[in-house]
């Protein structure tokens, strides 16, 4: 009969074994309802595979089967001390014992690691915090120690270009060469004074000034070589010059003297503006 | 007391059928932990799905071992298994020139029976059963038509009941 060619032919085995086409699963599960032979060789096969299996079982690690229970979460932790007895008449004495209480360890870990990780969260945020807080406080202190350093060389170097200016001053006033002329009011009725050098060799003219009123903002200072009688520029006083100016080189000169100009100068002196005067 | 007979129900499975799904997803993942893994994964699916499974359609068993069957061949089929495979192929190549445990999980289960078939049909059976291969896919592996490779595929199986018996 043909039903027997279709049974031998392995189309079961496939379909046991999960390895038929869908037309073919259709086909066989159509047939089985018809055949009871196609059942009954279904079911043999079935069998045959199931103690194939079974025979040659490999046991596997022991502590999955635990991990699976706790994983289906077949064990309440309340429940624990009631149901725990049961167990021993269930299955053997030594595998529960060690069992249960590892699962009931186990759910309680999870709560004790999962309150431990929240505390450990919050003193990690504090701490955080904390070191934020300390963050910022020297980072400003930084800053301010930054400043304090740049003011600090910015003094020095004033300082240091004040001492060479002091240095090159009292150099060239040791110098023989170097010829010092004191001016002072004509009139003698204020103090104003201010020093005059007048290097010989080279012709430079430095001005000293030691006391003289602070000009107006439109107005200057200027220093005149009086030369055979008449006054030559001789270069004016730089308002931001405090010690030591470098004037005019003036080759040959009976005196000098200052007046107060407009800023820039003038071509000649306005003499009821002088200040001071000396001969050399 | 719900709880308690279905830790029972679950026991009374695992304890008897565990076994033979671990041998058979050993055939397939050779990798000892992974097939742990796989096994887990199989026996939550199982229970998870064991109310929609359908005993006028087959054995228990014989879905089980479907279930193991199909995890394990996915396991073997994910990414991280092929690159974990790719790296222990070097590694074992330089050092110690093939010879790896693995070769241990052909003498077990169903792929110590399937090694007793002729060369033909065990080739078949490796790729589609253990492999997961569709026939058409063997077809072109192999440069076989697709005809053959079903008439064969289906005399293999054949062969394989009467070793079974």
């Amino acid at each position: 009969m043909e039903i027997k060619v279709y049974i031998e032919s392995g189309i079961i085995e496939s379909y046991v074994l999960g390895l038929a086409d869908p037309e073919d699963v259709l086909e066989i599960e159509r047939l089985r309802k018809e055949y009871p032979e196609v059942q009954q060789a279904i079911d043999d096969f079935s069998i045959a595979i199931q103690e194939q299996a079974l025979k040659n079982a490999v046991m596997p690690p022991k502590e999955i089967k635990e991990q699976l229970l706790a994983a289906l979460s077949f064990q309440d932790p309340l429940t624990y001390k009631s149901v725990a007895p049961m167990h021993v008449a269930h299955n053997s004495n030594l595998t529960n014992e060690n069992r249960v209480p590892s699962i009931y360890s186990s759910n309680t870990n999870w709560k004790y690691l999962a309150a431990a990780s929240i505390m450990l969260f919050i003193v990690s945020a504090i701490g955080n915090l904390l070191l934020y807080n300390r963050y910022t406080s020297t980072k400003n202190e930084y800053a301010a120690l930054i400043n304090e350093r740049n003011t600090l060389q910015a003094n020095n170097q004033v300082f240091q270009t004040n001492l060479k200016n002091y240095q090159s001053a009292s150099e060239m006033m040791a110098d023989p060469s170097v010829a010092m002329v004191q001016l002072k009011d004509p009139a003698h009725k204020k103090d104003n004074m201010t020093t005059v050098f007048w290097d010989s060799k080279t012709k430079d003219v430095y001005l000293l000034t030691n006391k003289l009123p602070a000009p107006d903002k439109n107005q200057q200072y200027q220093l005149w070589a009086l030369v055979d009688g008449k006054p030559v520029d001789a270069g004016m006083l730089d308002p931001q010059c405090t010690s030591l100016c470098k004037m005019k080189n003036i080759p040959k000169a009976q005196a000098f003297a200052i007046t107060l100009e407009k800023v820039g100068g003038s071509p000649a002196p306005t003499m009821d503006q002088l200040f001071v005067m000396g001969t050399i | 007391m719900l709880k308690q007979r279905e830790q029972s129900a679950f026991s009374y499975l695992y304890d008897h059928y565990s076994g033979a799904l671990y041998s058979i997803i050993l055939n397939i993942v050779p990798d000892k932990d992974l097939a742990s893994d796989v096994l887990q994964e199989v026996f939550i699916k199982i229970w998870k799905q064991i109310e929609s499974y359908d005993n006028i359609k087959g054995r228990l068993f014989t879905w089980m071992l479907n279930v193991a069957r199909n995890a394990s061949i996915d396991a073997v089929r994910s990414k991280g298994y092929q690159k974990q495979q790719q790296n222990r192929e070097l590694t074992e190549h330089v050092y110690f020139a093939g010879g790896s445990t693995e070769t241990n999980t052909d003498k077990i289960g169903l792929k110590k029976v399937v090694n007793g078939l002729k060369e033909d049909y065990k080739v078949l059976i490796i790729l589609s059963y253990f492999e997961g291969f569709t026939q058409d896919e063997i077809s072109k592996m192999l440069g076989i038509p697709l005809g053959t490779v079903k008439t064969r595929m289906r005399s293999a199986l054949s062969q394989l009941k009467q070793l079974i018996r």
